[in-house]
C-alpha cells in the first residue's frame, strides 16, 4: 500500500427497500494502484454505483474497509476527490460555467481562477459555446459532459466516474475517450471508471474489474496491456472475448 | 399582439363587467335600498370620496404596515425553522409534533388571545400575521428540503461542501421555486389575517374602517373598503409572485 492507492477489502453493503433488505455488495476486494485506471464492468444494477459512493465517502460500508492514502476513507467532503455521477446532477440555478467553477471556489480557489479553469475544461469537453447556458437547455449527453468537466476541473487525486459517457453519442464518445486519456497523463490520478461498454473499458483501463450479478462480488480482474488496446490487433479481439465471456456473452454471438 | 389584447385586456374586462352588471341588475330588479346593497355607481362614488381623505390612507398604511412587518417575520422564521426541520433529524423529531398540532389552530382562533395579550395595538396584528405566515412557510420549506434531488446533495459533498454549505447553497436554493409559490400563498393568508384581526379589535386599519362603517350603516363605505382590501391583497400577491419569480425561479 502507498499514497494514491485505493484499496477495497472485503466490502459488504446493503440497503433497505420497502422494509426488505437488499444485499448489494457481497465481499468485494480489489486494489487500484496510484495513478492507474480500473474499469468496473458488470450487469446493470449490480452495485457499481454503490461501489463508487463508498469509495467517495458518500456512503458508509456495512462491512469491510476502504482505504485511500493508507487511511480509512473518510465520510463527507474529501479534498482529494473528483466524481462524475450517472445522473449529472447539475445545479439548475447555475450556468454551465458556474456549475463547473463552484467546486473550485468551495475548495478555496479565487473566483477568477475558478472561472478560467472552468472555461478550460468546458473547452476540453467541447462545450465552450454553452458556458452561459442553463442546464435545462442542455441535452442529456451535454449535461453529462459538464459533469465530467466539473470532476476533471478539480484536478483530483482520486477520480471516480459513473458511466460518464453513457448518454453521449458514439462519435463524441470516442473523441472524449481520447481527450480523457491525454488528460489523465497530465495529472495521473487514480481512477475508478464504471462502464457498460467493454471496448471502452479496454481502451481506458489498466485493469478491468468484472463484477457478478447482485449481490455483487468481483468475478475476475483482467489486466490490460498496451497492445490489447490496438483495435486492429488480435490481442484486442482476445481481450474483448475474454471479458465478454466473463460477463456471460459467448464469443460466437459477438461481432469482433 | 391581438392575442395579447384579447387575453390580457379584453377577457378580464369582460369578467369584471359581468360581475358589475349582475350586481347592478340585482339592485334594480329587487329594488334594494342602498343600505342593503348600493349600486356599483354609488360605491364607486364613495370610493372616490374616500381616497381624498386622510383617514382612509391612514387605515391603508396601518394595515399594510402590520402586514409587511408580520409577513417578514413569518417568512424568515418559517424558512429558518423549515430548513432546520429538513436538515436536522433530532430537530425534526422534536419540532414536527408541535408544528403539526399548532398549524391546524387557524390564526383566527388566536384573535381573542392576541387582543387579551396585546390589546388593539399593532403588535397583536403583527404577531397574528407572523403566525399565519410562519406555518405556511415552515411546512412548505421542510417538505421542499426533504424533496431535494439526492444527487444534488452528493454532488455538493463531492465538491467539498460541509453540512452548512449544503443546507444554504444547495438545499435552500434547490427549494427556492417551491418557496416562492409558498411565499405567495402565505401573503394571501397573511393579508386575510390582518383584516380579520382588525375587524375584531383594532385602533386603526381597513378592517376597523369597515366595522365602523357597518355599525353606522354606511353600506357603500363597507363595500368600498372590501374592494380596497381585495385590490391590495391581489396587488401584494402579484408583487410577491413577481419578485420571487425574478429572484429565485430557475431559468
Amino acid at each position: 500500500m502507498s499514497a494514491g492507492d485505493l484499496v477495497l477489502d472485503r466490502v459488504f453493503h446493503h440497503y433497505f427497500s420497502a422494509g426488505r433488505r437488499v444485499d448489494v455488495l457481497n465481499d468485494v476486494s480489489f486494489r487500484v494502484g496510484a495513478g492507474s485506471v480500473a474499469c468496473v464492468v458488470g450487469p446493470s444494477g449490480c452495485g457499481k454505483s454503490t461501489l463508487l459512493g463508498l469509495a467517495a465517502g458518500l456512503l458508509r460500508p456495512a462491512g469491510g474497509s476502504l482505504t485511500w492514502d493508507d487511511a480509512a476513507v473518510r465520510m463527507g467532503p474529501n479534498q482529494h476527490l473528483g466524481m462524475a455521477f450517472q445522473q449529472p446532477g447539475l445545479f439548475p440555478w447555475m450556468t454551465v460555467r458556474q456549475n463547473v467553477a463552484i467546486g473550485l471556489s468551495t475548495r478555496g480557489r479565487s473566483r477568477r481562477d475558478a472561472r478560467a479553469i472552468a472555461d478550460e475544461f468546458l473547452d476540453t469537453v467541447g462545450l465552450s459555446e454553452f458556458k452561459d447556458a442553463y442546464p435545462s437547455h442542455l441535452s442529456g449527453g451535454m449535461a453529462q459532459r459538464v459533469g465530467i468537466a466539473r470532476a476533471l476541473a478539480l484536478k483530483p487525486r482520486l477520480l471516480l466516474l459513473d458511466e460518464p459517457f453513457a448518454a453521449v453519442d458514439a462519435f463524441t464518445r470516442l473523441k472524449l475517450q481520447q481527450e480523457f486519456k491525454s488528460l489523465l497523463r497530465l495529472n495521473r490520478p487514480t481512477v475508478v471508471f464504471v462502464t457498460h461498454d467493454v471496448p471502452e473499458a479496454i481502451a481506458l483501463g489498466d485493469v478491468i474489474v468484472v463484477m457478478t450479478q447482485r449481490p455483487a462480488t468481483v468475478q475476475r480482474i483482467i489486466p490490460v496491456a498496451r497492445e490489447d488496446r490496438d483495435r486492429a490487433s488480435p490481442a484486442y479481439g482476445r481481450k474483448l472475448a475474454e471479458t465478454l465471456e466473463c460477463l456471460g456473452v459467448k464469443s460466437e454471438n459477438e461481432e469482433s | 399582439m391581438i392575442g395579447f389584447v384579447r387575453n390580457r385586456v379584453l377577457l378580464p374586462v369582460v369578467g369584471v363587467l359581468t360581475v358589475l352588471a349582475v350586481w347592478e341588475a340585482t339592485v334594480v330588479f329587487y329594488r334594494l335600498p342602498p343600505i342593503v346593497l348600493p349600486s356599483p355607481w354609488a360605491v364607486a362614488a364613495t370610493l372616490a370620496d374616500l381616497v381624498g381623505t386622510y383617514a382612509f390612507w391612514r387605515d391603508v398604511a396601518v394595515s399594510l404596515y402590520e402586514f409587511v412587518a408580520g409577513y417578514a417575520i413569518g417568512v424568515v422564521l418559517g424558512v429558518a425553522v423549515g430548513l432546520l426541520i429538513g436538515e436536522w433529524r433530532v430537530f425534526r423529531l422534536t419540532v414536527t409534533p408541535v408544528v403539526e398540532s399548532l398549524r391546524f389552530i387557524v390564526p383566527f382562533a388566536w384573535i381573542p388571545l392576541t387582543i387579551l395579550w396585546f390589546g388593539t395595538s399593532f403588535t397583536g396584528k403583527i404577531v397574528l400575521v407572523a403566525y399565519a405566515v410562519f406555518f405556511v412557510m415552515v411546512v412548505s420549506t421542510a417538505r421542499a428540503i426533504a424533496h431535494v434531488e439526492p444527487t444534488l446533495t452528493r454532488v455538493g459533498t463531492m465538491l467539498g461542501m460541509g453540512p452548512w454549505q449544503l443546507a444554504l447553497r444547495v438545499h435552500l436554493r434547490a427549494a427556492a421555486p417551491t418557496l416562492a409559490s409558498a411565499a405567495r400563498a402565505a401573503a394571501a393568508i397573511g393579508w386575510i389575517a390582518v383584516v380579520a384581526a382588525e375587524y375584531i379589535g383594532a385602533s386603526a386599519g381597513l378592517g376597523l374602517m369597515i366595522t365602523n362603517a357597518a355599525t353606522s350603516l354606511a353600506t357603500p363605505v363597507v363595500i368600498a373598503g372590501m374592494i380596497v382590501i381585495g385590490l391590495i391583497g391581489a396587488g401584494v400577491s402579484a408583487l410577491i409572485g413577481w419578485l420571487a419569480r425574478r429572484q429565485l425561479v430557475d431559468r
